[in-house]
């Protein structure tokens, strides 16, 4: 559980979570900024020159060997996109003291690692190395257009392109192929300079801390010590940022690859200018379609045996609900209008409070899981930091218990189809 | 009672073989409240051959069957559909088949047993009708049409064709559309009957548990099954050599997917510590802190790690190098040239002895949580080997061991090439 939360300097914060039945530690750190069509390509870059040098482990071998020393402590970083912000992630998990022979300190060695990485980076005379930087913007490149391989993704991203355009939540989050070569060693540098000078800074920390002055060692890194007192530049995610009005005319969208499978997304916006309806959002969305008691997984799959995967997704931040399944290309007619029964269907009440139960126990369990999944805890901390939400998950627990029949019918009503997508063969 | 303990990861393992022959394994975990149990039996995707021993009748099952049987097991006849209980009481329910196995598994945080009480009940009594089989032809259909869009699979099919003849690991999982047309209720009944028999089956159980209390909760909960047939499985004698080098495949992608494989022999006895020797020799090869992947890295010829991996069963062995390149023939024949140095030179010392820190990490790692614990397991039991045998053969492997495995696996003429290029 999350036993401590603070500002170190103004605008850097970090999150210290306990946890003794892991036999790893992660540290994390995220830098949140304004989603932007002018500044999104040079920001996804900058993960790819982190990763590849800093000034006291040089080059990407360096970093390597050093991760493979620590008992191969995984690295990862990437880009995320929460609501209107991009978030640059940084990531290691590492195992704890308990199990290496010596007393390694791993918590600290891991700490201080990934702040190297993010806050110590190899720039030199006001500008990254050249010929890493080549590399990478052929790397980055490659991430982009390597958008279309995973089809259910792709899909997904285009319906959303279609709703927002290209600002904020539509970008693609790692940004456009024809910006790449605009930028240069000396403008990166730049670009990381005013990102690390202005950005939240998040640094989730989990694992067992018992007995280690995990304080001491983030006030006394020379990497922190160096970063600056800022009012961070990110986008507040909660309900209320995002009022809609309904759409003149639904988008129907069709495009046209060499799939087997056609995937459909539809894309619905919930019109409501509420602040707390995240809730009975969750539960409406479970009702529909998150779980194999859900309607969808019912009666698109079950009763129909119209697709394998089906299934609906909230986002929170942009207040829509989003509806993706696999079909025969054939049978979108038939798909779409069993969908649009299903909405219908809570709409008029007409679902039992076997199904409003099933919901809530569905959800309910998946929060109860959350303190044992290392990964789904510092995920959750996340979410709530970036909305600025202080619920601990029994108050998400209370909250969704309460939820009334009435109250998914109105939220139902909310509902206003924007978009729908189908990536179809023909 | 036999019990298994792992000092390194403080994991202790209690296993019992019941009277009706299944075997239980249980992993107590104190003060977690999660709990994890899966139930797996020894029938996969290769299992489509066999004889039933009482009748002499030989058996051909049409591909895909295994995991049809597992989609449908969850029918009960009250109507109900058991994925749809389990999740009702709160837990997250879910099965898998591979080429050597099935599984049932569900994890609970509350109602553990009530919903142990429905998952043992469902594994033990089919109900298969001709509606219902019919019914979950276009589910499957569908999800065959999802993995024909995935490029990984369509990847991996083609190294298994090049290097396979008769094995069935060179079917898909899932079958096709074709063969699971085939399939109906008395298939599936006759495959019940001659796999799923608690014999051929364990079930494991982790979670903040008394042994023999939890012992005693399984045994109350087991059904006799008097259909059981004993059978005989029968497995193509496979020719040593690959079938064919090369296999090239389109689709709309954005850069070209590569696979190298090689066939091995199958062997038995230490297969821990082989596969040991190439998880250690493929990091020294190609590995991220390998001469290579800094040199292919720095020439633009991959842009991530390679992924790479040891299969076996007690059919099929062979290993796995998989990355994207626009230049696919090139990488692969700098890891040929690079294999032929090291076949020269030897591994370093001081490299070895890091890369053995390293996957010791991992497999620490690996045992992070009550579902890797009991994955973990479940899938080493059926290939006969003991999971905690890894951590600790992992620290006392020995490089001229490593050397020699490497100059027996990583043989040219039994290396495939699978790749997925982008249509034009």
């Amino acid at each position: 559980m999350l036993v401590d939360s603070f500002e170190i300097k103004s605008g850097i914060k970090a999150h210290l979570i306990q946890n003794d039945i892991f036999k790893t530690n992660i540290a994390c750190v995220l830098l949140t900024t304004p989603l932007k069509r002018e500044t999104v390509t040079q920001n996804a870059l900058l993960p790819f020159l982190l990763r590849s040098g800093t000034k006291n482990l040089k080059t990407q071998l360096e970093i390597n060997k050093k991760l493979e020393e620590m008992y191969g402590a995984s690295f990862d970083c990437g880009i995320d996109k929460m609501g209107d912000n991009q978030v640059l992630k940084f990531y290691i998990e590492s195992i704890n003291d308990n199990f290496v022979g010596e007393k390694d300190e791993m918590l600290k060695q891991t700490t201080n690692f990934i702040l190297e990485i993010v806050f110590n980076t190899l720039i030199e005379n006001g500008q990254f190395n050249e010929d890493i930087l080549n590399i990478e913007k052929q790397n980055l490149r490659q991430v982009i257009e390597s958008k279309i391989d995973d089809k259910d993704i792709y899909a997904f991203e285009n319906c959303i392109n279609s709703m927002y355009g290209d600002k904020g939540f539509g970008l693609y989050k790692y940004g456009f192929t024809e910006d790449i070569s605009k930028i240069s060693a000396k403008s990166l540098a730049d670009s990381y300079i005013e990102l690390i000078n202005n950005c939240k800074i998040d640094i989730f920390i989990s694992g067992d801390l018992k007995n280690i002055d995990i304080k001491g060692i983030l006030e006394n890194n020379e990497n922190i010590k160096k970063l600056i007192a800022r009012k961070p530049n990110y986008i507040l995610n909660n309900e209320s940022t995002e009022s809609k009005q309904k759409v003149e005319n639904i988008q129907e969208k069709r495009e046209i690859l060499d799939v087997a499978q056609g995937k459909l997304v539809i894309g619905l916006d919930i019109l409501s200018k509420q602040k707390d309806i995240g809730i009975v959002a969750l539960v409406y969305n479970a009702i529909l379609g998150d779980g194999v008691n859900s309607m969808l997984f019912q009666n698109v799959r079950e009763k129909a045996s119209l697709a394998y995967s089906t299934k609906s997704k909230y986002v929170k931040q942009k207040a829509n609900i989003f509806i993706r399944c696999g079909i025969e290309v054939d049978n979108y007619q038939k798909a779409l209008d069993i969908i649009k029964e299903q909405l219908d269907n809570i709409k008029n009440g007409n679902f039992t409070e076997e199904d409003i139960s099933n919901a809530k126990c569905y959800l309910i369990s998946g929060i109860k899981a959350i303190e044992e999944e290392q990964d789904s805890e510092i995920v959750f901390y996340i979410g709530n930091e970036i909305s600025n939400i202080n619920m601990t998950l029994k108050q998400y627990i209370d909250v969704i218990q309460n939820i009334t029949k009435e109250e998914i019918i109105e939220f139902a009503n909310l509902l206003e189809y924007n978009t729908i997508y189908f990536l179809s063969n023909k | 009672m036999q019990t298994i303990e792992s000092s390194k990861v403080k994991e202790k393992i209690y296993i019992e073989k019941l009277e009706n022959g299944l075997t239980v394994a249980v992993i107590p975990k104190k003060e977690i409240c999660k709990k994890y149990v899966i139930w797996g039996t020894e029938f996969g995707s290769i299992d489509n051959n066999f004889k039933l021993t009482k009748t002499d009748q030989i058996v051909k099952v049409p591909d895909g069957i295994a995991h049809y049987l597992e989609h449908k097991l969850f029918e009960q006849e009250n109507g109900k559909n058991s994925l749809d209980v389990l999740s009702s009481l709160g837990v997250d329910a879910n099965a898998y088949t591979t080429n050597n196995h099935t599984a049932y598994l569900f994890e609970a945080t509350d109602n553990f047993y009530e919903a142990l009480d429905e998952f043992m009940d469902y594994v033990q009594s089919p109900y298969f009708t001709d509606e219902n089989v019919e019914k979950e032809r276009g589910i499957i259909g569908q999800e065959i049409m999802m993995y024909d869009d995935y490029p990984d699979w369509k990847l991996y099919m083609n190294a298994m064709k090049c290097m396979y003849k008769d094995n069935p690991i060179n079917i898909d999982v899932a079958g096709t559309k074709e063969t699971i047309a085939q399939i109906d209720k008395e298939k599936l009944y006759t495959i019940y009957n001659a796999f799923y028999r608690p014999d051929n089956q364990v079930l494991v159980l982790c979670g903040d548990f008394e042994v023999d209390n939890i012992l005693e909760e399984v045994k109350k909960r087991l059904k006799p099954n008097h259909n059981k047939q004993e059978v005989q499985r029968i497995y193509p004698k496979e020719q040593e050599e690959i079938v064919e080098k090369y296999k090239e495949a389109k689709m709309d992608i954005s850069k070209p997917l590569f696979l190298i494989a090689y066939k091995d022999k199958v062997e038995t006895g230490e297969m821990v510590k082989k596969d040991l020797a190439i998880e250690c020799i493929c990091n020294m090869l190609i590995g991220k802190s390998s001469n290579l992947y800094q040199k292919l890295y720095k020439e633009g010829l991959i842009s991530e790690e390679f992924g790479y991996n040891y299969e076996f069963s007690k059919t099929y062995a062979h290993i796995l190098i998989q990355n994207t390149s626009n230049n696919p023939q090139k990488v692969a024949e700098e890891i040929s040239k690079e294999i032929e140095n090291y076949n020269q030179t030897g591994f370093n010392n001081e490299e070895f002895e890091r890369i053995k820190k390293k996957i010791y990490g991992e497999y620490v790692k690996s045992y992070n949580d009550i579902s890797s614990i009991s994955n973990n397991f479940l899938s080493d039991y059926f290939k006969e080997i003991n999971s905690f045998e890894f951590l600790e053969e992992i620290l006392v492997l020995d490089k001229d061991y490593v050397e020699k495995v490497f100059k027996e696996v990583f043989v040219e003429d039994r290396k495939v090439i699978s790749v997925v290029l982008p249509n034009e």
